[in-house]
């Protein structure tokens, strides 16, 4: 669905933001954009969606060469931008009744859409009136308006809170199941691990790594057990690894001698095997 | 049809929006000010204030009272009164068909008139019949010009000027012309400032509205064009210009106007400054940003108006300022003789500067999106 080669961009002609990255996304796939603030994250999801030039590399999207964008290709095409772009002066159901006119495809019905994202009953509120969570919303159900086979989402839970996170992670997973292909840019190693098949790692506009976050935990994550136990009348904590022969030797030291507490195996998270591989964080 | 639905749509979006109804209320004000309060023709009259010091039934200069009466509209004065400094000055007041003259008691009375009411003020000592003098009080600013007509009026029973301007030949190089009042010759600076500049302003402040709102990103990513979007602007701006421009125009001017011209100028000109609204706005990425460039803009585009009200101040450097062209053609339009040619070309002038405008500002929108 997405096939990127060589991939050069540069906002003054000298410094790259991007330096020669190559990947491709497969249909049906979710794939994750991952990396901090400034890493190119965007730029790169800006030329793939038109927004930014294609100045080097050969890039494909959805069948359609980047080096000429042709409009047509939007109406394969979703894109949800992370900070909410609505008229304000025009309500909920206008806003996407002006926007499924401007594609030739079969679009969806406006209110079935508000109802999926949960502003059912404020159809007809101007989009002014909403909050930065609704306006959200109303940016993400937009991106949806034309049935997208290939849907760009930034950052698409930012903002929201848990309940309504928890239903928007749930459209993108049934929309995946019925063939949308996802590309999605984010800097929230929770979502990528909850959604992903395959993530990108990017920093400083290049691809360190590109795998599925399942492989990264087995190649990168170290299977760690956090034990509580009671020494001396304190409670004491340590997170000991069940691969490295010392820490297992101490666990099993701890079990014997002391009061237990509580004990549970921890898995490596992806921020940090991110910060393993890039040597930085996620901010 | 995507052009079509983006029009109504931005159409729907300024009868929201404040900039609208700032358009239509100042094409309410133009035309109250035209209706109302602008007269037809300005008062060209001239006001001195005069003293005779001469002997009774005597004339100086072919000026006496008795002339003055005869000269004056009803034939006969009225007595006026100033209060200048506390103090009051009795004149006797004339209206004759090109002057108002206030005959006062002395000469010190038409020293203060003319300090205070900042007019003319002229002494007239005819003491010694044989070498009567004429003293004028001026405001300074008169020009050397000026003040050499006034030695010649002392001489207007002088026979060589007499004669001179007598022979002098005068030839009609159009007959039959009818000008417009002061009044009408308003309308074409109005129509040029309300319609078709207001709309380059109004159009920078729509799309600079948009671009805080992040809109033309999420046009660019549907299946229309940012030319379509662009475009459904410029006829929202047109549509609007259109509509000011007619309610200033024809209650003023009623049938006088050639209407197809006018519409044909006005679709026009709005497009070319709407193009060049859209390119303006292409470099900047808020309304602060470009208040200096806008500055400059109206400095620049106010300029024709000098050269229209000052005819005799036409340097060719000026008349390349779109506004030059864009007053001239709408007072060839409302004008009984107008010059139709004139605004057929220039209407063609200005479709196709703004075609070239809305392709490079289509070009630079498209090249200056961010993410």
């Amino acid at each position: 669905m997405i096939r990127v080669k060589g991939l050069h961009h540069s906002y003054n002609g000298k410094d790259f933001a991007i330096k020669g990255i190559d990947f491709e996304v497969e249909k049906g796939e979710i794939f994750g954009f991952l990396g901090p603030s400034g890493a190119g994250k965007s730029t790169t999801q800006g030329i793939l969606t038109g927004l930014l030039q294609l100045q080097k590399g050969d890039v494909e999207v959805a069948g359609y060469n980047m080096n000429k964008v042709n409009n047509k290709m939007f109406n394969k095409i979703g894109m949800s931008f992370e900070q909410s772009n609505v008229y304000s002066k025009m309500t909920a159901k206008e806003n996407l009744d002006f926007y499924r006119k401007l594609f030739d495809v079969p679009t969806r019905e406006p209110r079935e859409l508000l109802k999926m994202v949960g502003l059912d009953g404020k159809e007809n509120v101007n989009a002014g009136e909403f909050s930065k969570g609704m306006k959200h919303r109303l940016t993400f159900a937009r991106s949806m308006i034309n049935n997208p086979e290939l849907w760009f989402l930034d950052e698409p839970t930012t903002g929201l809170d848990p309940a309504i996170a928890a239903e928007i992670k749930d459209i993108i997973r049934t929309e995946n199941r019925k063939g949308t292909t996802i590309f999605l840019t984010t800097h929230n190693m929770w979502i990528a691990d909850e959604l992903c098949d395959r993530v990108a790692f990017i920093i400083d506009g290049e691809i360190k790594l590109i795998d599925s976050p399942k492989n990264l935990k087995l190649q990168y994550g170290e299977k760690l057990v956090d034990i509580e136990y009671m020494k001396d009348g304190e409670v004491l904590k340590e997170s000991l690894s069940i691969i490295n022969k010392d820490d297992i030797k101490k666990m099993e030291e701890i079990v014997k001698n002391y009061e237990v507490q509580t004990m549970h195996t921890k898995e490596a998270t992806l921020e940090e095997i991110f910060i393993k591989v890039t040597g930085r964080e996620l901010v | 049809m995507k052009l079509f639905y983006s029009f109504i749509k931005e159409l729907k979006l300024s009868s929201k929006s404040f900039y609208f109804y700032i358009e239509i209320f100042m094409a309410l004000i133009f035309l109250i000010l035209l209706l109302f309060i602008i007269p037809n023709n300005f008062d060209a009259k001239a006001t001195s204030y005069i003293y005779f010091d001469v002997p009774k039934f005597f004339s100086v200069f072919g000026l006496d009272i008795d002339s003055l009466k005869n000269e004056d509209i009803d034939g006969k004065s009225e007595s006026v009164e100033f209060k200048i400094d506390g103090e009051i000055i009795k004149t006797e007041f004339y209206e004759t068909e090109d002057s108002r003259i206030y005959v006062a008691n002395s000469a010190e009375d038409v020293e203060l008139l003319a300090e205070n009411k900042q007019n003319l003020g002229i002494v007239i000592d005819g003491k010694n019949l044989l070498n009567p003098k004429m003293t004028y009080y001026m405001q300074g600013y008169e020009s050397k010009k000026m003040k050499n007509l006034y030695k010649l009026l002392n001489n207007r029973q002088s026979t060589l000027a007499q004669t001179k301007a007598e022979n002098q030949r005068v030839v009609n190089l159009m007959d039959d012309v009818q000008q417009l009042s002061d009044k009408e010759n308003l309308i074409p600076v109005f129509l040029t400032f309300n319609g078709a500049l207001m709309g380059m302003f109004i159009i920078s402040a729509y799309i600079f509205l948009d671009k805080k709102e992040g809109i033309i990103k999420a046009y660019a990513v549907t299946a229309s064009s940012v030319a379509t979007y662009l475009l459904s602007k410029v006829g929202v701006i047109t549509v609007t210009t259109i509509v000011t421009s007619f309610i200033i125009l024809f209650p003023v001017m009623l049938s006088q106007p050639n209407y197809i011209l006018f519409f044909i100028f006005l679709i026009a000109t709005s497009f070319f400054s709407s193009s060049l609204g859209l390119l303006f706005t292409s470099f900047f990425e808020d309304i602060m940003q470009s208040f200096g460039a806008i500055f400059v803009i109206i400095v620049g585009l106010m300029l024709p108006n000098i050269a229209y009200f000052i005819p005799f101040w036409d340097p060719v450097w000026i008349k390349i300022i779109p506004s030059y062209p864009m007053i001239q053609g709408f007072k060839e339009i409302i004008s009984p003789q107008g010059d139709a040619d004139y605004v057929l070309i220039y209407s063609g002038i200005f479709i196709l500067v703004g075609l070239f405008l809305f392709i490079y500002a289509n070009f630079r929108f498209k090249k200056t999106l961010t993410v």
